[in-house]
């Protein structure tokens, strides 16, 4: 069942390939003769007058991940007597963002922290009204901070993890503090990484660049970085995994001894084999998603409303032990996490951990072509 | 023999009668032809901008620019000259060798079924083709599950005392030669089937007179059976080779980080790299040379003094 959900997702299953290729296949001729996005690329403010919220149709058109229609992420929405949202699931976010660019319709949907200036240069975006979410206050700043442009709140924070080594303590010595073991001789045909261009910027941060510059590498740096990738993974790599649960198995197995891993893999292994999670302390790399709100909503009170449950503290507490996602709310409940989670995702003092030099949150990257090139000649090269 | 000339006037048809006729050939035409141009001419074209900026996803990034037409055609990665060591080479060396396989594995079992199984013939194509229905992407995970190093061949091996334990057959799982035995194993069935119907066309009686005339069975295969079954053989040499070079399913699957294609950038720069322009250009940049490809596989194979 494992390897079959690998190729098919399954719930929570995020940045899967192959659903999205016929999406993708009708987005580029959708693409062509797109509508509603507006065609200069400011931001748009809300169109017309914001009426109350017994004007709004009421139907939510959530385009969220797979699983992420799960009740209980949103269950105060529905017990305050909101209709059911209606689900639309995206595959990746750039994905979604084709598809709104070539003008899908929603209200809601659920991208990276590093993806709200793309959609807000489509004009695609409204800022919330933070002030009708009572649960807002409980949300983590730095995690908000993260979700603002030009000091308006585009995006509500919600579900975090980092992007660390993962490694198996009966292979590899545990005291290295350091993405340096994803690239190590000492594991060298046991390493697995993820489909994605932040090994290029863990490469780069194992070598002692400032993990905030690895955001925006210089050609010169990234030309450097490709080619000691290319390096270690002709020499060290096991994979590059796509689907997580293959990652896990592998680990489980012991065909992998370091991976890229978000936190939900030690949730999941660390009862089955003996592995452990390493943050390095000279700055790790996180991922922030939350929700953003289409500019022509008409159904604004209700996403507010919506936005406001899945910020509530009881859907943190539910999300951090059962999914092994960082949830943004200060106020979940410790007590009902298995201590190791909490120290894993640094859940004693979030703000702290989630801040600079402890963590470095994704950001938009305006050069992000040059690093999505280098990043696929160094698969090609492998 | 005397020729009635009279016989072979034919009365030319009426006008009418002609119009007529074109009317239907219009008609039959017209929705295969409007198929095409809706569904493979406009994407192609619209590829095609995308590739030079002319069309993008977000309209007021527009731009009419080469420059990653430069960039690619210049990548030592993804091309590396002739026949170097560039992706699209691997893919097509890749591509070549599976249709290659495929057509040696497929044409003794359609031998088989339209000269030898008789009256069962259909029954075993069904029997063949069976398993086959099933889901693509069932199949290659099943390959998976007996190639990866926990898997049925090599804990077979390792009980037979062929594998040491502790090691692995690391050129069994996760490398081209999985991507390669995968791809030749999905597409053998299909592969049997133009050269099956190609066999089961032939004039028995050409067979006879060749045995008649004192050739033996291998002089028969090789001066009769074999050229005249080319058609179905180069038609299924180009039922494989032209899916198998864009190919990225199987390779994300089976192939690890050696099996990486150039179908895999393509489907990369679509999706996870959103960088469209870089895979509109490598997509068109295929499409041209696999069209290329089949127009020297068609004059060098010559179809049409095989097939007279």
């Amino acid at each position: 069942m494992g390897q079959l959900d690998a190729v098919l997702g399954n719930p929570a299953t995020r940045r899967t390939f192959l659903k999205g290729t016929g999406v993708l296949a009708a987005s580029g001729i959708l693409a062509a003769c797109r509508k509603n996005v507006d065609e200069s690329g400011a931001a748009a403010a809300p169109t017309g007058s914001i009426g109350p919220i017994e004007d709004e149709p009421g139907v939510l058109h959530a385009h969220e991940w797979a699983g992420y229609d799960a009740k209980w992420l949103y269950q105060d929405y529905l017990d305050a007597g909101y209709p059911q949202p209606k689900f639309s699931f995206l595959v990746n976010t750039e994905g979604a963002l084709a598809k709104t660019a070539a003008g899908f319709d929603w209200d809601v949907t659920h991208p990276e922290s590093g993806y709200i200036q793309d959609y807000l240069n489509m004009g695609a975006l409204q800022p919330w009204d933070t002030s009708l979410m009572p649960n807002f206050k409980h949300l983590n700043p730095v995690i908000e901070a993260s979700g603002q442009i030009d000091g308006k709140q585009y995006e509500i924070g919600l579900d975090w993890g980092y992007s660390a080594p993962l490694i198996r303590t009966d292979h590899l010595d545990a005291t290295l503090d350091s993405y340096s073991y994803l690239f190590t001789d000492d594991a060298a045909g046991h390493i697995s990484w993820f489909d994605t261009p932040w090994i290029l910027q863990m490469a780069a941060i194992a070598q002692g660049m400032d993990p905030g510059h690895s955001f925006e590498m210089t050609d010169t740096e990234l030309e450097d970085m490709k080619n000691y990738t290319i390096e270690k993974g002709q020499k060290n790599l096991y994979n590059i995994w796509v689907n997580y649960q293959d990652m896990w198995d592998d680990v489980q197995t012991g065909n992998v001894w370091a991976t890229y891993a978000w936190p939900d893999a030690y949730v999941a292994l660390k009862d089955k084999v003996d592995v452990a999670y390493i943050r390095p302390s000279g700055g790790t790399l996180a991922w922030v998603e939350g929700l953003v709100l289409r500019s022509d909503t008409e159904n604004y009170h209700h996403a507010h409303a919506f936005a406001d449950a899945w910020s509530a503290a009881t859907v943190g507490t539910r999300l951090i032990s059962s999914w092994g996602y960082g949830h943004a709310n200060l106020e979940v409940d410790l007590s009902k996490i298995d201590p190791d989670v909490v120290k894993v995702f640094g859940l004693d003092d979030p703000e702290k951990n989630l801040s600079e030099p402890q963590s470095y949150l994704d950001r938009y990257q305006a050069n992000r072509n040059a690093y999505n090139r280098a990043w696929n000649e160094v698969k090609a090269s492998l | 023999m005397a020729i009635d000339a009279s016989a072979e006037i034919v009365t030319p048809p009426s006008r009418r009668r002609r119009r007529g006729t074109a009317k239907v050939n219009l008609g039959l035409i017209s929705v295969p032809l409007l198929w095409l141009i809706v569904f493979f001419l406009i994407p192609v074209v619209l590829v095609a901008l995308y590739s030079v900026g002319v069309l993008t996803l977000i309209s007021y990034d527009k731009y009419l620019s080469l420059e990653l037409w430069r960039y690619f055609l210049h990548s030592d990665t993804y091309l590396g000259g002739p026949l170097g060591r560039g992706l699209f080479w691997k893919s097509l060396k890749m591509s070549f060798g599976v249709s290659i396989t495929c057509v040696i594995l497929a044409y003794p079992v359609a031998y088989m079924l339209a000269l030898v199984a008789g009256r069962r013939r259909y029954t075993l194509l069904l029997v063949i083709i069976t398993p086959f229905l099933t889901s693509y992407l069932l199949r290659v995970l099943a390959w998976r599950v007996l190639l990866n190093p926990q898997g049925v061949i090599e804990a077979v091996l390792r009980n037979g005392g062929l594998v040491a334990d502790g090691s692995q057959i690391s050129w069994l799982y996760n490398s081209t030669f999985a991507v390669y035995l995968v791809l030749a194993y999905s597409w053998v069935p299909f592969v049997a089937l133009p050269i099956f119907v190609s066999l089961e066309s032939l004039d028995l009686q050409m067979l006879e007179a060749s045995s008649d005339l004192g050739a033996s069975r291998v002089q028969t295969f090789r001066k009769v059976t074999l050229p005249m079954s080319m058609p179905g053989v180069i038609a299924a040499f180009v039922f494989v080779f032209i899916p198998t070079i864009g190919e990225y399913v199987t390779p994300q699957i089976v192939g690890g980080k050696a099996g990486y294609l150039f179908g895999n950038v393509i489907q990369s720069s679509f999706s996870s790299s959103f960088d469209w322009q870089l895979g509109s250009a490598m997509s068109v940049f295929m499409l041209a040379a696999v069209a290329i490809l089949l127009a020297i596989f068609g004059r060098y194979l010559n179809m049409r003094s095989v097939t007279e």
